[in-house]
Protein backbone atom coordinates (compact mmCIF):
# COMPACT_ATOMS: atom_id res chain seq x y z
CA UNK A 1 0.00 0.00 0.00
CA UNK A 2 2.54 2.63 -1.17
CA UNK A 3 -0.11 4.56 -3.39
CA UNK A 4 -1.87 7.52 -2.74
CA UNK A 5 -3.30 8.26 1.21
CA UNK A 6 -6.58 9.16 -0.81
CA UNK A 7 -7.82 7.61 -3.95
CA UNK A 8 -8.34 9.59 -7.31
CA UNK A 9 -11.80 8.96 -7.15
CA UNK A 10 -12.25 10.07 -3.59
CA UNK A 11 -10.18 13.44 -4.08
CA UNK A 12 -12.42 15.33 -6.30
CA UNK A 13 -15.39 15.78 -3.83
CA UNK A 14 -15.88 15.54 -0.21
CA UNK A 15 -17.87 12.97 0.89
CA UNK A 16 -21.04 12.18 1.25
CA UNK A 17 -20.43 12.20 5.58
CA UNK A 18 -18.54 15.71 5.10
CA UNK A 19 -20.94 19.22 5.27
CA UNK A 20 -19.34 22.15 4.24
CA UNK A 21 -18.79 24.43 6.98
CA UNK A 22 -20.19 27.98 6.92
CA UNK A 23 -17.13 29.98 6.08
CA UNK A 24 -15.96 33.43 8.20
CA UNK A 25 -17.80 32.67 11.38
CA UNK A 26 -17.29 34.66 14.93
CA UNK A 27 -13.62 35.45 15.69
CA UNK A 28 -10.08 33.84 14.79
CA UNK A 29 -10.08 29.52 14.97
CA UNK A 30 -7.05 29.80 17.41
CA UNK A 31 -5.89 32.58 19.34
CA UNK A 32 -3.01 32.57 21.75
CA UNK A 33 -2.78 35.81 24.36
CA UNK A 34 1.28 35.44 25.94
CA UNK A 35 1.11 32.15 25.78
CA UNK A 36 4.01 30.32 26.92
CA UNK A 37 5.77 27.17 28.35
CA UNK A 38 8.66 26.88 30.70
CA UNK A 39 9.75 23.10 31.86
CA UNK A 40 11.78 22.90 35.50
CA UNK A 41 14.21 20.11 35.74
CA UNK A 42 13.18 17.83 38.35
CA UNK A 43 16.64 17.66 40.47
CA UNK A 44 18.51 20.88 39.10
CA UNK A 45 15.46 22.97 39.12
CA UNK A 46 16.78 24.51 36.04
CA UNK A 47 14.26 26.32 34.01
CA UNK A 48 14.45 25.50 30.20
CA UNK A 49 11.68 28.22 28.15
CA UNK A 50 10.11 25.80 25.37
CA UNK A 51 7.99 28.82 24.41
CA UNK A 52 8.06 32.71 25.16
CA UNK A 53 5.31 34.90 24.77
CA UNK A 54 3.22 33.61 21.92
CA UNK A 55 0.54 35.83 20.41
CA UNK A 56 -1.18 34.49 17.31
CA UNK A 57 -4.13 34.53 15.43
CA UNK A 58 -5.03 32.13 12.67
CA UNK A 59 -8.19 32.71 11.37
CA UNK A 60 -11.25 30.56 10.12
CA UNK A 61 -10.65 28.82 7.06
CA UNK A 62 -7.16 29.91 6.52
CA UNK A 63 -4.40 27.16 6.10
CA UNK A 64 -1.78 28.56 8.67
CA UNK A 65 1.68 26.94 8.33
CA UNK A 66 3.89 26.56 11.55
CA UNK A 67 7.73 26.85 10.75
CA UNK A 68 10.52 26.49 13.01
CA UNK A 69 13.95 24.45 13.58
CA UNK A 70 13.86 21.76 15.35
CA UNK A 71 13.13 22.95 19.30
CA UNK A 72 11.81 26.42 17.93
CA UNK A 73 9.00 25.48 19.62
CA UNK A 74 6.01 24.44 17.10
CA UNK A 75 5.50 21.01 18.60
CA UNK A 76 5.65 22.56 21.89
CA UNK A 77 2.59 25.16 20.88
CA UNK A 78 0.39 22.50 18.96
CA UNK A 79 0.41 20.50 22.28
CA UNK A 80 -0.61 23.61 24.33
CA UNK A 81 -3.43 23.74 21.96
CA UNK A 82 -4.78 20.51 22.30
CA UNK A 83 -4.37 20.13 26.22
CA UNK A 84 -1.20 17.88 26.00
CA UNK A 85 0.96 20.20 27.79
CA UNK A 86 -0.26 22.85 30.41
CA UNK A 87 1.06 26.65 30.15
CA UNK A 88 3.03 28.61 32.09
CA UNK A 89 1.86 31.79 31.06
CA UNK A 90 -0.82 33.27 29.02
CA UNK A 91 -3.96 32.08 27.57
CA UNK A 92 -5.20 30.40 24.14
CA UNK A 93 -8.72 29.48 22.46
CA UNK A 94 -10.09 27.47 19.99
CA UNK A 95 -12.71 28.20 18.38
CA UNK A 96 -13.67 30.66 20.72
CA UNK A 97 -13.11 28.44 23.85
CA UNK A 98 -10.53 28.41 26.51
CA UNK A 99 -8.12 25.55 26.43
CA UNK A 100 -8.17 24.66 29.41
CA UNK A 101 -11.67 23.95 28.83
CA UNK A 102 -12.30 20.66 27.74
CA UNK A 103 -14.98 21.35 25.15
CA UNK A 104 -12.63 23.39 23.45
CA UNK A 105 -10.82 20.09 22.02
CA UNK A 106 -14.48 18.74 21.07
CA UNK A 107 -14.25 20.79 17.26
CA UNK A 108 -10.53 19.86 16.34
CA UNK A 109 -8.94 16.87 15.06
CA UNK A 110 -4.96 16.46 16.14
CA UNK A 111 -2.64 14.55 14.02
CA UNK A 112 0.46 14.13 16.28
CA UNK A 113 4.06 13.82 14.86
CA UNK A 114 4.88 10.14 14.56
CA UNK A 115 1.07 9.32 15.65
CA UNK A 116 1.00 5.95 17.89
CA UNK A 117 -1.89 3.54 18.12
CA UNK A 118 -3.33 0.75 20.03
CA UNK A 119 -1.97 -2.81 18.48
CA UNK A 120 -4.69 -4.23 19.27
CA UNK A 121 -7.22 -2.78 17.75
CA UNK A 122 -8.02 -2.66 13.80
CA UNK A 123 -8.46 0.53 11.81
CA UNK A 124 -12.23 0.22 12.23
CA UNK A 125 -12.16 -0.23 16.25
CA UNK A 126 -9.77 2.79 16.03
CA UNK A 127 -11.27 4.76 13.92
CA UNK A 128 -15.14 4.03 15.50
CA UNK A 129 -13.08 4.47 19.20
CA UNK A 130 -11.35 7.93 18.06
CA UNK A 131 -15.11 9.10 16.96
CA UNK A 132 -16.43 8.21 20.12
CA UNK A 133 -14.33 10.03 21.72
CA UNK A 134 -15.36 12.74 19.78
CA UNK A 135 -18.73 12.65 21.06
CA UNK A 136 -20.24 10.87 18.40
CA UNK A 137 -23.30 7.84 18.86
CA UNK A 138 -22.03 4.41 17.98
CA UNK A 139 -23.68 3.66 15.34
CA UNK A 140 -23.05 7.08 13.69
CA UNK A 141 -19.27 6.41 15.01
CA UNK A 142 -19.33 2.80 12.81
CA UNK A 143 -20.39 4.47 9.73
CA UNK A 144 -18.03 7.04 9.80
CA UNK A 145 -15.25 4.69 10.65
CA UNK A 146 -16.00 2.52 7.43
CA UNK A 147 -16.28 5.85 5.36
CA UNK A 148 -13.48 7.22 6.71
CA UNK A 149 -11.35 3.80 6.02
CA UNK A 150 -12.28 3.98 1.96
CA UNK A 151 -11.66 7.46 1.79
CA UNK A 152 -7.93 7.26 2.66
CA UNK A 153 -7.70 3.93 1.13
CA UNK A 154 -7.90 1.79 3.43
CA UNK A 155 -10.86 -0.41 2.21
CA UNK A 156 -9.97 -4.25 2.91
CA UNK A 157 -7.84 -3.56 5.45
CA UNK A 158 -10.55 -3.19 8.57
CA UNK A 159 -9.72 -6.59 9.97
CA UNK A 160 -5.96 -5.72 10.09
CA UNK A 161 -5.03 -5.00 13.48
CA UNK A 162 -2.63 -1.80 13.75
CA UNK A 163 0.85 -3.35 14.48
CA UNK A 164 0.50 -4.59 10.90
CA UNK A 165 0.27 -1.59 8.95
CA UNK A 166 2.79 -0.03 7.58
CA UNK A 167 4.41 3.13 8.65
CA UNK A 168 2.54 4.96 5.70
CA UNK A 169 -0.69 3.11 6.49
CA UNK A 170 -0.60 4.36 10.02
CA UNK A 171 -0.14 7.93 8.46
CA UNK A 172 -3.03 7.65 6.98
CA UNK A 173 -5.30 6.30 9.41
CA UNK A 174 -4.04 8.84 11.97
CA UNK A 175 -5.68 11.27 9.54
CA UNK A 176 -8.91 9.67 9.20
CA UNK A 177 -8.86 9.61 13.00
CA UNK A 178 -8.28 13.21 13.25
CA UNK A 179 -10.83 14.19 10.77
CA UNK A 180 -13.61 11.14 11.93
CA UNK A 181 -15.80 13.40 13.31
CA UNK A 182 -15.63 16.60 10.81
CA UNK A 183 -13.95 18.65 12.64
CA UNK A 184 -13.80 22.94 12.05
CA UNK A 185 -10.12 23.35 13.32
CA UNK A 186 -7.40 20.33 11.94
CA UNK A 187 -4.10 20.63 13.85
CA UNK A 188 -1.31 18.73 12.66
CA UNK A 189 2.19 18.27 13.51
CA UNK A 190 4.65 17.56 10.55
CA UNK A 191 1.76 15.56 8.96
CA UNK A 192 4.14 15.10 5.91
CA UNK A 193 7.15 13.54 8.23
CA UNK A 194 8.09 10.70 6.65
CA UNK A 195 6.23 10.38 3.58
CA UNK A 196 7.01 9.55 -0.16
CA UNK A 197 6.27 12.39 -2.63
CA UNK A 198 2.64 10.64 -3.25
CA UNK A 199 2.03 9.87 0.35
CA UNK A 200 3.24 14.07 0.93
CA UNK A 201 0.74 15.21 -2.44
CA UNK A 202 -2.24 13.34 -1.27
CA UNK A 203 -1.63 15.16 2.23
CA UNK A 204 -1.30 18.48 0.92
CA UNK A 205 -4.44 17.63 -1.16
CA UNK A 206 -6.47 16.51 1.91
CA UNK A 207 -5.43 20.05 3.26
CA UNK A 208 -6.42 21.54 0.49
CA UNK A 209 -9.86 19.67 0.38
CA UNK A 210 -10.85 20.57 3.77
CA UNK A 211 -9.84 24.58 3.27
CA UNK A 212 -12.27 24.37 0.61
CA UNK A 213 -15.04 22.82 3.06
CA UNK A 214 -13.90 26.19 5.44
CA UNK A 215 -11.74 23.98 8.18
CA UNK A 216 -8.85 25.84 9.33
CA UNK A 217 -5.71 23.71 8.99
CA UNK A 218 -2.78 24.82 11.28
CA UNK A 219 0.27 22.69 10.47
CA UNK A 220 3.76 22.41 11.44
CA UNK A 221 6.15 21.25 8.85
CA UNK A 222 9.77 21.39 7.64
CA UNK A 223 8.37 20.47 4.07
CA UNK A 224 8.84 23.75 2.62
CA UNK A 225 8.27 23.49 -0.85
CA UNK A 226 4.71 22.12 0.73
CA UNK A 227 4.18 24.59 2.76
CA UNK A 228 4.83 27.29 0.11
CA UNK A 229 2.45 25.81 -1.95
CA UNK A 230 -0.76 25.02 0.61
CA UNK A 231 -0.49 28.19 2.95
CA UNK A 232 -2.18 31.36 2.93
CA UNK A 233 -0.01 32.49 5.68
CA UNK A 234 2.96 31.03 8.22
CA UNK A 235 4.62 31.61 11.07
CA UNK A 236 8.29 31.37 11.68
CA UNK A 237 9.03 30.56 15.17
CA UNK A 238 12.93 30.71 16.20
CA UNK A 239 14.46 29.80 19.90
CA UNK A 240 11.05 29.67 21.67
CA UNK A 241 9.96 33.09 20.29
CA UNK A 242 7.39 33.99 17.37
CA UNK A 243 9.91 36.16 14.67
CA UNK A 244 6.76 36.60 12.00
CA UNK A 245 3.82 36.05 11.02
CA UNK A 246 3.05 37.01 6.54
CA UNK A 247 1.69 35.50 3.84
CA UNK A 248 4.43 33.38 2.02
CA UNK A 249 4.53 35.76 -0.72
CA UNK A 250 5.51 38.69 1.43
CA UNK A 251 8.46 36.38 3.17
CA UNK A 252 9.70 35.75 -0.48
CA UNK A 253 8.79 39.15 -1.21
CA UNK A 254 10.99 40.75 1.05
CA UNK A 255 13.99 38.75 -0.02
CA UNK A 256 16.64 40.08 -2.30
CA UNK A 257 16.08 39.93 -6.10
CA UNK A 258 18.77 39.11 -8.46
CA UNK A 259 19.04 38.97 -11.95
CA UNK A 260 19.85 36.34 -13.83
CA UNK A 261 21.23 36.57 -17.59
CA UNK A 262 21.71 33.07 -19.53
CA UNK A 263 24.08 33.64 -22.78
CA UNK A 264 25.84 31.51 -25.30
CA UNK A 265 28.42 32.84 -27.11
CA UNK A 266 30.76 34.38 -24.28
CA UNK A 267 33.70 32.65 -25.45
CA UNK A 268 36.56 34.54 -24.06
CA UNK A 269 35.26 37.99 -23.30
CA UNK A 270 36.38 39.62 -20.29
CA UNK A 271 33.97 41.47 -18.31
CA UNK A 272 34.97 45.31 -17.51
CA UNK A 273 36.43 45.55 -14.32
CA UNK A 274 33.97 47.99 -12.84
CA UNK A 275 31.28 44.70 -12.60
CA UNK A 276 32.92 43.00 -10.59
CA UNK A 277 31.13 42.29 -7.37
CA UNK A 278 28.16 43.04 -9.67
CA UNK A 279 28.30 40.59 -11.61
CA UNK A 280 29.03 36.79 -10.87
CA UNK A 281 30.16 34.57 -13.59
CA UNK A 282 28.92 30.89 -13.94
CA UNK A 283 29.71 28.87 -16.95
CA UNK A 284 27.98 25.91 -17.82
CA UNK A 285 28.61 23.50 -20.28
CA UNK A 286 26.35 25.41 -23.69
CA UNK A 287 26.08 28.39 -21.55
CA UNK A 288 27.02 30.91 -19.47
CA UNK A 289 25.23 32.48 -16.73
CA UNK A 290 25.49 36.03 -15.20
CA UNK A 291 23.94 36.80 -11.76
CA UNK A 292 23.37 40.54 -11.00
CA UNK A 293 22.95 41.52 -7.43
CA UNK A 294 20.22 43.83 -8.14
CA UNK A 295 18.43 45.47 -11.91
CA UNK A 296 19.79 48.60 -11.59
CA UNK A 297 22.68 47.76 -14.19
CA UNK A 298 20.88 45.42 -16.04
CA UNK A 299 19.99 47.27 -19.02
CA UNK A 300 23.20 48.32 -19.47
CA UNK A 301 24.83 45.40 -19.11
CA UNK A 302 22.80 43.75 -21.49
CA UNK A 303 23.72 45.94 -23.75
CA UNK A 304 27.41 45.64 -23.34
CA UNK A 305 26.51 42.32 -23.77
CA UNK A 306 24.77 42.28 -26.85
CA UNK A 307 27.41 44.93 -28.11
CA UNK A 308 30.01 42.32 -28.09
CA UNK A 309 28.16 39.85 -29.99
CA UNK A 310 26.90 37.88 -26.99
CA UNK A 311 23.54 35.70 -27.62
CA UNK A 312 20.97 36.28 -24.83
CA UNK A 313 19.01 33.56 -24.13
CA UNK A 314 16.89 34.84 -21.34
CA UNK A 315 16.47 37.42 -18.49
CA UNK A 316 14.99 36.30 -15.16
CA UNK A 317 14.48 38.37 -12.19
CA UNK A 318 14.86 35.68 -9.08
CA UNK A 319 13.14 35.25 -5.94
CA UNK A 320 14.91 33.24 -3.09
CA UNK A 321 12.97 30.54 -1.79
CA UNK A 322 11.29 30.04 1.73
CA UNK A 323 13.16 27.44 2.17
CA UNK A 324 16.38 29.58 1.39
CA UNK A 325 15.42 32.65 3.78
CA UNK A 326 13.85 30.37 6.62
CA UNK A 327 17.48 28.54 6.23
CA UNK A 328 18.93 32.54 6.48
CA UNK A 329 17.04 33.41 9.28
CA UNK A 330 17.70 29.87 11.10
CA UNK A 331 21.28 30.40 10.46
CA UNK A 332 21.47 33.54 12.72
CA UNK A 333 20.27 36.12 10.42
CA UNK A 334 17.33 37.27 10.22
CA UNK A 335 13.40 37.90 8.88
CA UNK A 336 12.49 41.57 8.99
CA UNK A 337 11.97 42.86 12.26
CA UNK A 338 9.48 40.59 14.23
CA UNK A 339 5.69 41.22 13.34
CA UNK A 340 3.32 39.53 15.50
CA UNK A 341 -0.41 38.98 14.66
CA UNK A 342 -1.42 42.60 14.50
CA UNK A 343 0.44 42.72 10.60
CA UNK A 344 -2.01 39.91 9.32
CA UNK A 345 -2.78 41.30 5.85
CA UNK B 1 -20.39 8.55 28.96
CA UNK B 2 -16.75 8.99 27.82
CA UNK B 3 -15.36 6.54 30.87
CA UNK B 4 -17.05 3.67 29.37
CA UNK B 5 -15.63 4.32 26.22
CA UNK B 6 -12.02 4.27 27.42
CA UNK B 7 -13.34 1.42 30.00
CA UNK B 8 -14.19 -0.42 26.84
CA UNK B 9 -11.27 -0.17 25.08
CA UNK B 10 -8.70 -0.91 28.14
CA UNK B 11 -10.91 -4.07 28.89
CA UNK B 12 -10.39 -4.81 24.98
CA UNK B 13 -6.65 -4.32 25.61
CA UNK B 14 -6.59 -6.45 28.59
CA UNK B 15 -8.23 -9.47 27.30
CA UNK B 16 -6.62 -9.40 23.81
CA UNK B 17 -3.28 -9.64 25.97
CA UNK B 18 -1.82 -12.60 26.30
CA UNK B 19 -1.17 -12.30 30.01
CA UNK B 20 -4.54 -12.69 31.22
CA UNK B 21 -5.47 -15.90 29.10
CA UNK B 22 -1.86 -16.94 30.37
CA UNK B 23 -3.53 -16.17 33.72
CA UNK B 24 -6.66 -18.05 33.17
CA UNK B 25 -4.70 -21.04 32.34
CA UNK B 26 -2.57 -21.00 35.18
CA UNK B 27 -5.68 -20.66 37.39
CA UNK B 28 -6.76 -24.07 35.96
CA UNK B 29 -3.89 -25.55 35.91
CA UNK B 30 -3.09 -24.88 39.75
CA UNK B 31 -6.90 -25.77 40.71
CA UNK B 32 -6.82 -29.15 38.74
CA UNK B 33 -3.48 -29.33 40.68
CA UNK B 34 -4.77 -29.34 44.03
CA UNK B 35 -6.85 -32.30 43.35
CA UNK B 36 -3.44 -33.95 43.31
CA UNK B 37 -2.87 -33.08 46.64
CA UNK B 38 -6.18 -34.03 48.24
CA UNK B 39 -5.11 -37.88 48.71
CA UNK B 40 -2.46 -36.32 51.08
CA UNK B 41 -5.34 -33.32 53.09
CA UNK B 42 -6.11 -36.44 55.10
CA UNK B 43 -9.98 -35.48 55.16
CA UNK B 44 -9.37 -31.90 54.62
CA UNK B 45 -10.15 -32.02 50.72
CA UNK B 46 -12.68 -29.42 50.57
CA UNK B 47 -11.02 -26.96 53.01
CA UNK B 48 -7.77 -27.67 50.94
CA UNK B 49 -9.53 -27.04 47.46
CA UNK B 50 -11.18 -24.06 48.58
CA UNK B 51 -8.54 -22.03 50.25
CA UNK B 52 -5.76 -22.68 47.16
CA UNK B 53 -8.71 -21.94 44.74
CA UNK B 54 -9.47 -18.69 46.53
CA UNK B 55 -6.26 -17.86 47.17
CA UNK B 56 -4.99 -18.65 43.40
CA UNK B 57 -7.83 -16.37 42.52
CA UNK B 58 -6.29 -13.07 44.15
CA UNK B 59 -3.05 -14.01 43.90
CA UNK B 60 -3.64 -14.06 40.24
CA UNK B 61 -5.53 -11.22 39.97
CA UNK B 62 -2.70 -9.45 41.71
CA UNK B 63 -0.22 -10.75 39.14
CA UNK B 64 -2.63 -9.40 36.48
CA UNK B 65 -2.29 -5.52 38.06
CA UNK B 66 1.41 -5.96 38.59
CA UNK B 67 1.77 -6.70 34.91
CA UNK B 68 -1.14 -4.86 33.46
CA UNK B 69 -2.36 -2.42 36.01
CA UNK B 70 1.22 -0.31 36.82
CA UNK B 71 1.72 0.20 33.60
CA UNK B 72 -1.73 1.28 32.45
CA UNK B 73 -0.59 4.82 32.19
CA UNK B 74 2.96 4.38 31.93
CA UNK B 75 2.15 2.18 28.81
CA UNK B 76 -0.12 4.79 26.73
CA UNK B 77 2.54 7.68 27.91
CA UNK B 78 5.56 6.01 26.48
CA UNK B 79 4.08 4.53 23.19
CA UNK B 80 2.47 7.92 22.90
CA UNK B 81 -1.37 6.66 23.05
CA UNK B 82 -2.37 9.05 25.49
CA UNK B 83 -2.01 11.57 23.02
CA UNK B 84 -5.18 10.07 20.65
CA UNK B 85 -7.30 10.40 23.88
CA UNK B 86 -6.48 13.62 25.73
CA UNK B 87 -6.07 15.87 22.37
CA UNK B 88 -10.17 15.03 22.65
CA UNK B 89 -12.76 16.51 24.90
CA UNK B 90 -11.80 13.98 27.42
CA UNK B 91 -11.35 15.28 31.32
CA UNK B 92 -8.17 13.77 32.73
CA UNK B 93 -10.24 12.25 35.69
CA UNK B 94 -12.39 10.48 33.42
CA UNK B 95 -9.53 9.22 31.31
CA UNK B 96 -7.92 7.77 34.61
CA UNK B 97 -12.03 6.22 36.12
CA UNK B 98 -12.28 4.72 32.23
CA UNK B 99 -8.46 3.15 32.50
CA UNK B 100 -9.73 1.99 36.33
CA UNK B 101 -13.14 0.32 35.20
CA UNK B 102 -11.31 -1.24 31.79
CA UNK B 103 -8.76 -3.51 33.89
CA UNK B 104 -11.02 -3.72 37.09
CA UNK B 105 -13.93 -5.10 34.58
CA UNK B 106 -11.22 -7.69 32.88
CA UNK B 107 -10.46 -8.44 36.54
CA UNK B 108 -13.92 -9.47 37.78
CA UNK B 109 -14.03 -11.45 34.69
CA UNK B 110 -11.35 -13.35 35.11
CA UNK B 111 -12.22 -13.93 39.19
CA UNK B 112 -15.82 -15.23 38.11
CA UNK B 113 -14.48 -17.73 35.36
CA UNK B 114 -11.80 -19.29 37.98
CA UNK B 115 -14.82 -19.13 40.44
CA UNK B 116 -17.01 -20.64 38.40
CA UNK B 117 -13.98 -23.64 37.87
CA UNK B 118 -13.66 -23.86 41.40
CA UNK B 119 -17.01 -24.40 41.78
CA UNK B 120 -16.95 -26.79 39.04
CA UNK B 121 -14.07 -28.64 40.41
CA UNK B 122 -15.24 -29.58 43.51
CA UNK B 123 -18.60 -30.39 42.69
CA UNK B 124 -17.54 -32.71 40.44
CA UNK B 125 -15.22 -34.20 42.94
CA UNK B 126 -17.63 -34.86 45.05
CA UNK B 127 -16.30 -32.42 48.03
CA UNK B 128 -19.73 -30.25 48.31
CA UNK B 129 -20.19 -27.06 45.95
CA UNK B 130 -21.02 -24.53 49.00
CA UNK B 131 -21.87 -21.92 45.68
CA UNK B 132 -23.02 -18.96 48.26
CA UNK B 133 -19.74 -19.34 49.88
CA UNK B 134 -17.90 -19.42 46.37
CA UNK B 135 -19.96 -16.24 45.28
CA UNK B 136 -19.66 -14.32 47.91
CA UNK B 137 -15.77 -14.96 48.07
CA UNK B 138 -15.32 -14.24 44.46
CA UNK B 139 -17.18 -11.15 44.84
CA UNK B 140 -14.98 -10.11 48.07
CA UNK B 141 -11.63 -11.24 45.99
CA UNK B 142 -13.01 -9.03 42.90
CA UNK B 143 -13.68 -6.25 45.41
CA UNK B 144 -9.81 -6.45 46.58
CA UNK B 145 -8.51 -6.61 42.61
CA UNK B 146 -10.67 -3.20 42.39
CA UNK B 147 -9.16 -1.66 45.29
CA UNK B 148 -6.08 -3.08 44.20
CA UNK B 149 -6.38 -1.78 40.39
CA UNK B 150 -7.13 1.98 42.03
CA UNK B 151 -3.79 2.26 43.57
CA UNK B 152 -2.08 0.85 41.18
CA UNK B 153 -3.37 3.25 38.68
CA UNK B 154 -2.19 6.60 41.11
CA UNK B 155 1.03 5.05 40.85
CA UNK B 156 1.09 4.54 37.06
CA UNK B 157 0.25 8.01 37.16
CA UNK B 158 3.08 9.56 38.28
CA UNK B 159 5.59 7.11 38.32
CA UNK B 160 7.62 4.31 36.20
CA UNK B 161 5.73 1.12 35.63
CA UNK B 162 8.75 -0.84 37.35
CA UNK B 163 8.60 1.58 40.57
CA UNK B 164 4.40 1.49 40.35
CA UNK B 165 4.47 -2.57 41.01
CA UNK B 166 7.09 -1.66 43.51
CA UNK B 167 4.78 0.88 45.62
CA UNK B 168 1.76 -1.40 44.62
CA UNK B 169 2.95 -4.95 45.71
CA UNK B 170 4.24 -2.74 49.13
CA UNK B 171 1.15 -1.34 49.43
CA UNK B 172 -0.65 -4.89 49.01
CA UNK B 173 1.58 -6.57 51.71
CA UNK B 174 1.04 -3.84 53.98
CA UNK B 175 -2.68 -3.71 53.73
CA UNK B 176 -2.85 -7.34 54.54
CA UNK B 177 -1.59 -6.68 57.59
CA UNK B 178 -3.30 -3.64 58.54
CA UNK B 179 -5.06 -4.77 61.45
CA UNK B 180 -2.08 -6.38 63.11
CA UNK B 181 -0.44 -2.49 62.51
CA UNK B 182 -3.12 -1.03 64.24
CA UNK B 183 -2.31 -3.49 66.70
CA UNK B 184 1.32 -2.95 67.14
CA UNK B 185 0.81 0.78 66.82
CA UNK B 186 -0.76 0.32 70.19
CA UNK B 187 2.34 -0.70 72.15
CA UNK B 188 4.35 2.62 71.10
CA UNK B 189 3.84 5.96 73.00
CA UNK B 190 1.23 8.35 71.76
CA UNK B 191 2.67 10.34 69.02
CA UNK B 192 4.37 7.48 67.41
CA UNK B 193 1.55 4.99 67.62
CA UNK B 194 -0.40 7.99 66.15
CA UNK B 195 1.37 7.84 62.95
CA UNK B 196 1.33 4.21 63.15
CA UNK B 197 -2.20 4.32 63.60
CA UNK B 198 -2.42 6.96 60.83
CA UNK B 199 -0.78 4.65 58.23
CA UNK B 200 -2.75 2.06 58.64
CA UNK B 201 -5.99 4.08 58.18
CA UNK B 202 -4.55 4.86 55.29
CA UNK B 203 -3.34 1.72 53.66
CA UNK B 204 -5.94 -0.46 52.48
CA UNK B 205 -7.83 -2.61 54.38
CA UNK B 206 -7.46 -6.11 52.94
CA UNK B 207 -8.56 -7.98 55.31
CA UNK B 208 -12.01 -6.81 55.26
CA UNK B 209 -12.18 -8.63 51.83
CA UNK B 210 -11.02 -12.13 53.06
CA UNK B 211 -13.47 -14.94 53.60
CA UNK B 212 -11.63 -17.61 53.20
CA UNK B 213 -11.51 -19.07 56.44
CA UNK B 214 -14.98 -18.66 56.14
CA UNK B 215 -15.61 -20.26 53.21
CA UNK B 216 -13.26 -23.10 53.78
CA UNK B 217 -15.51 -24.23 56.32
CA UNK B 218 -18.16 -23.98 53.68
CA UNK B 219 -19.88 -21.38 55.95
CA UNK B 220 -21.49 -17.69 54.22
CA UNK B 221 -20.28 -14.54 55.64
CA UNK B 222 -23.64 -11.89 56.31
CA UNK B 223 -24.55 -9.57 54.23
CA UNK B 224 -23.53 -6.60 56.64
CA UNK B 225 -19.73 -7.99 55.77
CA UNK B 226 -20.43 -7.86 52.02
CA UNK B 227 -21.98 -4.36 52.80
CA UNK B 228 -19.71 -2.74 54.44
CA UNK B 229 -16.90 -4.46 52.43
CA UNK B 230 -18.66 -2.84 48.98
CA UNK B 231 -19.04 0.58 50.38
CA UNK B 232 -15.27 0.23 51.82
CA UNK B 233 -14.03 -0.17 48.11
CA UNK B 234 -15.97 2.18 47.20
CA UNK B 235 -15.10 4.83 48.76
CA UNK B 236 -11.59 3.74 48.87
CA UNK B 237 -11.46 3.83 45.27
CA UNK B 238 -13.21 7.25 44.96
CA UNK B 239 -10.21 8.82 47.50
CA UNK B 240 -7.95 7.10 45.70
CA UNK B 241 -9.01 8.20 42.33
CA UNK B 242 -9.12 11.46 43.23
CA UNK B 243 -5.21 11.52 44.21
CA UNK B 244 -4.89 10.19 41.54
CA UNK B 245 -6.89 12.76 39.10
CA UNK B 246 -4.78 15.39 41.35
CA UNK B 247 -1.73 14.13 40.62
CA UNK B 248 -2.36 13.49 36.89
CA UNK B 249 -3.75 16.89 36.40
CA UNK B 250 -1.32 19.10 36.00
CA UNK B 251 1.37 16.59 34.02
CA UNK B 252 2.61 17.26 30.51
CA UNK B 253 2.92 14.33 28.30
CA UNK B 254 6.55 14.78 26.97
Amino acid sequence: MQGSIIPMSLRAAAGPESTVLASGGDGPAVRTVGLGKHYRHPWTLRVTRGLEDLNLEVMRGEVFGYLGPNGAGKTTTLKLLCGLHRPSAGNAWLLGVPIHDEASRRRIGFLPEHPYFYDHLNGVEYLEFAARLSGLHAADARRRARHWMERVGLAGQEGRTLRKYSKGMLQRIGLAAALVHDPELLILDEPMSGLDPFGRRDVRDLILEQKARGVTVLFSSHILPDVEMICDRVAILLGGRLNRVATVGEIVASGAQTIEIRCTGVGVIALPPAWQGVLDRREHAHETVFVLADDSRTSEILQWLTGHGVQVRAVTPQRPTLEELFMQAAAGGSFAAPRLAEDRP
Amino acid sequence: MIQLIIAHNTFREATRDRVLAGVLVCGLVMMLATQLMTPLAMGESFRLTMDLGLTTISMLGMLVILMVGTNLVGKELEKRTIYNLLSRPIPRWAYLVGKWAGLSAALWAVAALLGLALFAIMAAGGLGAHPVAVAQSVYLAGLELTVMTAIAVLFSAFSTPVLSALYTMALYAVGQWSYDLRAFAENFPPALGGTLQAIANLVPNLPVFNMRTLAAEGMPTGVEHLGVATLYALVYVAGVLALATAVFESRDFK
